[in-house]
C-alpha cells in the first residue's frame, strides 16, 4: 500500500469512527467501545510480539494492573478519568520493569513461560489481597468521572466513546512512530537475528526491557479505560485466558502490523459475541476457528490481505 | 518430627504428579520442539475419563490401566490432524495452536461433564490412613509417593523406551534427526506424553477430584518445573518437580496466602543464576 | 608501533578439550593476516575469543594496546572490532539496505530515540549506501536479505561489518561455499576495501589460493596451537605446516 493510500484509509477510518455514535444504537456503541479497548490491548502486545519477536503469554497482567490502578484511584479519590488512565498505565509499566528485567534473561519459549508464570503470580495476588482488591468479587462501582477538574462528565456514552476512540487513535499513531524510529528499527533487527545484533555492537536486553515496559504501558492504558467503562475490575481481567485471547487477536489480525491486531480484536470479539448468542459453549468454536487460522492464515487477516494486494499489484 | 515427615510425604506426592506432567511436556519439547500448552488439559482429561471408567466398571485399577492409552490416542490423533502441518513454522505458532486445542478440549469436557467437580474414590485397599510415627497419613497419598517413585525409577532404568528418552533428552541433535525424519515418531512421542499426563490425571483424581481448571493449574506449575529444571531434560523435570512440590507444600503451611509467591520466588532465584534452568542448555 | 591486535597466551577449554591453547600473536596496523589450519584446529573459536562471543579460559587480548579481555562482544564492537560469521548471519526479513543501515546505527548511537529520529536514520542510510556501493550491492539495496543468492549474502555480511568503519575487521571464511568466479570477485573486493579504507584484517580461510593471494602474513593453527607464523612464502615452505596438512591426524 502506498503511503498516500494508507493516509487516505486512515482518515476515512477516523471519519467513520467520528460518525458511528450517531449511527449506532446505544448497546451497539457500548460493544464498539469494548472492541476499541481490546483493540488497543492487542495492539500493545503486537509491539513486543510482532516487532521484537518476544511472545508474552502474560500480557493480561498489565491490562489488569491498569484496570485495578484506575479503579482504585477512581473509587477512592474520584479524580478526572485521564488522571486514572495515567495512573493505571504507570502502575502497569512500573510492574513491567522487574518482570521484563527477569523475563528477558531468557528468550523464545522460556520467555513465554516466564511471562505466563509472572502473570499468574500477579493474578494470585489480585485474587488473594482481599483488603485492597476485593478478592474474587473485584472492585465494583467504578465511576466514570469527568474529563478534567470541573470539566464535562464522561458518564454520557458518547463522551466516553470519544475518549476511548481518541486514546486508540493517539496510541496507534504513537506506536507507529515508535516502530519507525531508530529504536523501532533496532527492535526489528533483534527479532530477525539477535546474535547478529549483539555482534554489531549493542546488548539486546536493554531494548527488550524498554519495549516490554512500553507495551505494558499501553496495555495498562487499555485496562485503565476498561475499569471505568465496565464499572468494575476483577481478577478475571488478569487471567491467563485473556493473555491467550490477546495472542489470538494478534494472530487473527496479522502479526507485526499494529493495525492488524486492532482489527483482529474486533473480529475475534464479534465472532465471540455472535457465537455466544447461539451457544454457551462458544469457546469450542473460537478454539477451532483459531486452530484453523494458525494453520491456514499465518499472516492473519491484514497480512493475508496485504499479500493479496501485492500479488495483484 | 512426624510433622516434618508428613510434609515431606506431601511434597513428594505432589512432586510425583508434577513429574508425570512435566516429564511429558519436556519430552515433547525435547523431541518435537513444541511446547504443548494443551498438555495440562490431557491431565484433566485423564481425571475425567478416570471418573467415567470408575462409574462404569467400579474398578480403580482397571481405569488406571485403560485411561492413559485412551488419552494417548486422543493426543496422537490431535497431533496428526493439526500440529503436523505447522512444524516448519516458528515455535510460537505451535504454542498458539495447542492453546486453541486446550480451549476446545476444556470446553468439550465442560459440555460432557458439566461444571461441577467429580469425586473419584480411591480403591478400598488404599482408603483410610496409616499410622506413621505418631500421626495418621492418608494411604492413597503414600501409595502415590511409592508408586510414582518406584515406577519412574524402573521405567527409566530398565525399559528401552526409557533408554531412548534419556538418550534423546541428552542429545538434542539426535532428537532433531528423529523428529525431522519420522512423522510417526512424533505422533508416538506426542501420544505417549499425553498418556503420561493422563496417567497423572487418573492418579490425582482420588486426591483432588476431577474438576475444570485443573489443567491450567497443573500446566502453569509444570511450566515452572521445566523453567527451573530446563526444558528437554528428564533429570531437570525431576529436580524441578521436587523443588516446586516442596515450595508449594511448605509455602502452603507457613504462608497459606502466598504459597504461589514462594514458588515463583524460588524460580526467580534459580533463574538469576541459570536462565536456562538447572539442567537446560542454552537455546 | 603498538599492534592493533595482540593475544597473549590465549586459551579456551571446553571440558577437557583445549580448543585454543596458548596462542600468542600480534597483528600490525594495516596488515592483512590469515589464520589457517585443518578442520577443528580452533580457528572459529579463536575468532569468538577475539570478538568477545566467548570468554577465554586463560590469556589476555589487547586492542590498540588496551586490554579488552573483560569486555563483552558489543563493547569490543563499539571500540572498533567488527566481524562476519562463517555461517551467514544477516537479518533475513529486512531489506539489504536496512541490514547495513542498522549496523551503522548500532555503532553510531541514538538507538534509544523512541520517536522521530528521521535525521539519524537518513545519516546512517547514507553511510550504508556507501558501503553497499563499495561491495557492488547497490542495485540490490531494496531486496530482502533472505532473497539474495548465497554469494551476495556473504558480501552483505562484509558490507555490514565494513559500514561500521572498524579498525579491525574479522572475516570468518568469507568465500565459504562460493563458486570459483564468486570467490575471485570476493577476493578482489576484500583487497580493494583493505587498501582503500586502510583496514587491519584478520581472516580465517579454508581456501589456500585465497590465503596466499590475499594475506601479508599467515598464522597456522593446529590442534588449537599456533605452529607457524610468517609470510605466505615462508609458510608454503614450512615443514611443520606441510606435515599438519598432509600427514596430519585428520
Amino acid at each position: 500500500m502506498t503511503p498516500r493510500r494508507a493516509r487516505v484509509l486512515g482518515l476515512v477510518t477516523i471519519a467513520v469512527l467520528a460518525v458511528l455514535p450517531w449511527v449506532l444504537a446505544r448497546h451497539q456503541l457500548s460493544i464498539l467501545v469494548d472492541l476499541l479497548i481490546f483493540g488497543l490491548f492487542a495492539m500493545s502486545l503486537d509491539l513486543i510480539m510482532g516487532y521484537t519477536g518476544m511472545v508474552s503469554f502474560g500480557h493480561a497482567a498489565y491490562f489488569g494492573l491498569g484496570a485495578y490502578g484506575s479503579a482504585l484511584l477512581l473509587i477512592h479519590f474520584q479524580p478526572p478519568v485521564p488522571v486514572a488512565l495515567l495512573a493505571g498505565a504507570l502502575l502497569a509499566g512500573a510492574v513491567a520493569v522487574p518482570v521484563g528485567w527477569f523475563s528477558t534473561r531468557a528468550t523464545g519459549i522460556y520467555f513465554a513461560m516466564l511471562t505466563l508464570a509472572f502473570a499468574q503470580l500477579l493474578y494470585t495476588v489480585a485474587y488473594k489481597w482481599r483488603d485492597l482488591t476485593g478478592g474474587s468479587d473485584g472492585i465494583a462501582g467504578v465511576p466514570k468521572t469527568t474529563l478534567f477538574w470541573g470539566g464535562p462528565s464522561l458518564a454520557d456514552p458518547h463522551a466516553f466513546y470519544w475518549l476511548v476512540a481518541a486514546c486508540l487513535v493517539v496510541s496507534l499513531r504513537a506506536c507507529r512512530a515508535l516502530t519507525r524510529s531508530p529504536f523501532g528499527r533496532a527492535l526489528e533487527a533483534i527479532r530477525e537475528n539477535e546474535r547478529r545484533f549483539v555482534s554489531l555492537g549493542r546488548d539486546a536486553r536493554p531494548f527488550k526491557v524498554v519495549v516490554f515496559v512500553i507495551a505494558a504501558l499501553f496495555a495498562g492504558l487499555a485496562g485503565a479505560l476498561f475499569a471505568p467503562f465496565r464499572g468494575f475490575a476483577s481478577p478475571e481481567v488478569m487471567f491467563w485466558v485473556l493473555s491467550g485471547q490477546a495472542l489470538m487477536m494478534v494472530i487473527t489480525g496479522g502479526i507485526g502490523t499494529l493495525v492488524g491486531p486492532v482489527i483482529g480484536a474486533m473480529v475475534f470479539l464479534l465472532i465471540q459475541e455472535v457465537l455466544s448468542s447461539y451457544t454457551e459453549h462458544w469457546m469450542i468454536f473460537t478454539g477451532a476457528i483459531f486452530v484453523l487460522m494458525v494453520i491456514f492464515l499465518p499472516g492473519g487477516l491484514v497480512g493475508t490481505a496485504r499479500r493479496w494486494m501485492e500479488a495483484r499489484g | 518430627m512426624s510433622f516434618l515427615v508428613e510434609q515431606l510425604l506431601n511434597a513428594l506426592a505432589l512432586a510425583g504428579l508434577l513429574f508425570l506432567v512435566s516429564a511429558g511436556l519436556s519430552l515433547v519439547f525435547g523431541i518435537l520442539r513444541v511446547v504443548n500448552f494443551a498438555h495440562g488439559v490431557f491431565y484433566m482429561l485423564g481425571a475425567y475419563l478416570g471418573f467415567t471408567a470408575m462409574a462404569v466398571s467400579g474398578q480403580f485399577w482397571l481405569s488406571l490401566l485403560v485411561v492413559p492409552p485412551v488419552v494417548g490416542v486422543i493426543g496422537g490423533l490431535l497431533e496428526r490432524s493439526t500440529l503436523r502441518f505447522i512444524y516448519r513454522r516458528p515455535p510460537i505458532y505451535q504454542l498458539l495452536l495447542t492453546f486453541g486445542l486446550a480451549l476446545i478440549l476444556e470446553e468439550t469436557v465442560r459440555v460432557l461433564y458439566g461444571p461441577t467437580a467429580k469425586p473419584v474414590d480411591a480403591p478400598a485397599l488404599l482408603q483410610g490412613a496409616v499410622p506413621i510415627l505418631d500421626t495418621l497419613y492418608p494411604r492413597y497419598r503414600l501409595f502415590l509417593v511409592v508408586a510414582v517413585g518406584v515406577g519412574v525409577r524402573l521405567f527409566l532404568a530398565r525399559t528401552r523406551a526409557g533408554l531412548v528418552i534419556r538418550a534423546v533428552a541428552q542429545n538434542s541433535e539426535m532428537a532433531d534427526c528423529l523428529g525431522a525424519n519420522v512423522p510417526r515418531v512424533r505422533t508416538l512421542v506426542f501420544g505417549a506424553a499425553c498418556a503420561l499426563a493422563g496417567l497423572g490425571g487418573v492418579a490425582s483424581a482420588p486426591m483432588t477430584t476431577a474438576y475444570l481448571g485443573m489443567g491450567i493449574g497443573v500446566i502453569v506449575d509444570a511450566f515452572v518445573v521445566v523453567v527451573i529444571g530446563g526444558l528437554g531434560s528428564i533429570g531437570g523435570s525431576m529436580a524441578g518437580s521436587l523443588i516446586v512440590g516442596a515450595a508449594q507444600t511448605w509455602g502452603a503451611f507457613y504462608l497459606p496466602e502466598t504459597a504461589m509467591v514462594i514458588m515463583y520466588a524460588v524460580m526467580g532465584a534459580i533463574l538469576i543464576f541459570r536462565p536456562w534452568g538447572l539442567f537446560g542448555e542454552e537455546e | 608501533m603498538t599492534p592493533v591486535l595482540e593475544a597473549r597466551g590465549l586459551g579456551r577449554a571446553f571440558g577437557a578439550l583445549l580448543a585454543v591453547n596458548d596462542v600468542s600473536m600480534a597483528v600490525a596496523s594495516g596488515e592483512l593476516r590469515a589464520v589457517i589450519g585443518p578442520n577443528g584446529a580452533g580457528k572459529t573459536t579463536l575468532f569468538h575469543l577475539i570478538s568477545g562471543l566467548l570468554a577465554p579460559t586463560r590469556g589476555r587480548i589487547a586492542f590498540r594496546g588496551e586490554d579488552v579481555t573483560a569486555l563483552s562482544a558489543p563493547e569490543r564492537c563499539r571500540l572498533g572490532i567488527s566481524r562476519t560469521f562463517q555461517i551467514t548471519s544477516v537479518f533475513p526479513e529486512l531489506s539489504v539496505l536496512e541490514n547495513v543501515r542498522i549496523a551503522v546505527q548500532l555503532k553510531a548511537g541514538g538507538n534509544f530515540r523512541l520517536l522521530g529520529g528521521r535525521g539519524l536514520i537518513q545519516a546512517s542510510e547514507r553511510r550504508a549506501r556507501e558501503s553497499l556501493a563499495a561491495l557492488g550491492l547497490s542495485d540490490r539495496a531494496d531486496a530482502l536479505a533472505a532473497t539474495l543468492p548465497h554469494g551476495d549474502q556473504r558480501l552483505l555480511e562484509i558490507a555490514m561489518a565494513v559500514a561500521q568503519e572498524p579498525e579491525l575487521l574479522l572475516l570468518d571464511e568469507p568465500t565459504q561455499g562460493l563458486s570459483p568466479e564468486d570467490t575471485a570477485a570476493t577476493v578482489a573486493v576484500i583487497r580493494r576495501i583493505a587498501r582503500e579504507r586502510q583496514l587491519t584484517i584478520l581472516l580465517v580461510e579454508h581456501d589456500m589460493d585465497v590465503v596466499f593471494d590475499l594475506a601479508d602474513r599467515v598464522s597456522v593453527l593446529h590442534f588449537g596451537q599456533l605452529i607457524a607464523d610468517g609470510t605466505p612464502e615462508e609458510i608454503r615452505a614450512n615443514a611443520d605446516v606441510q606435515k599438519a596438512y598432509l600427514g596430519g591426524a585428520d
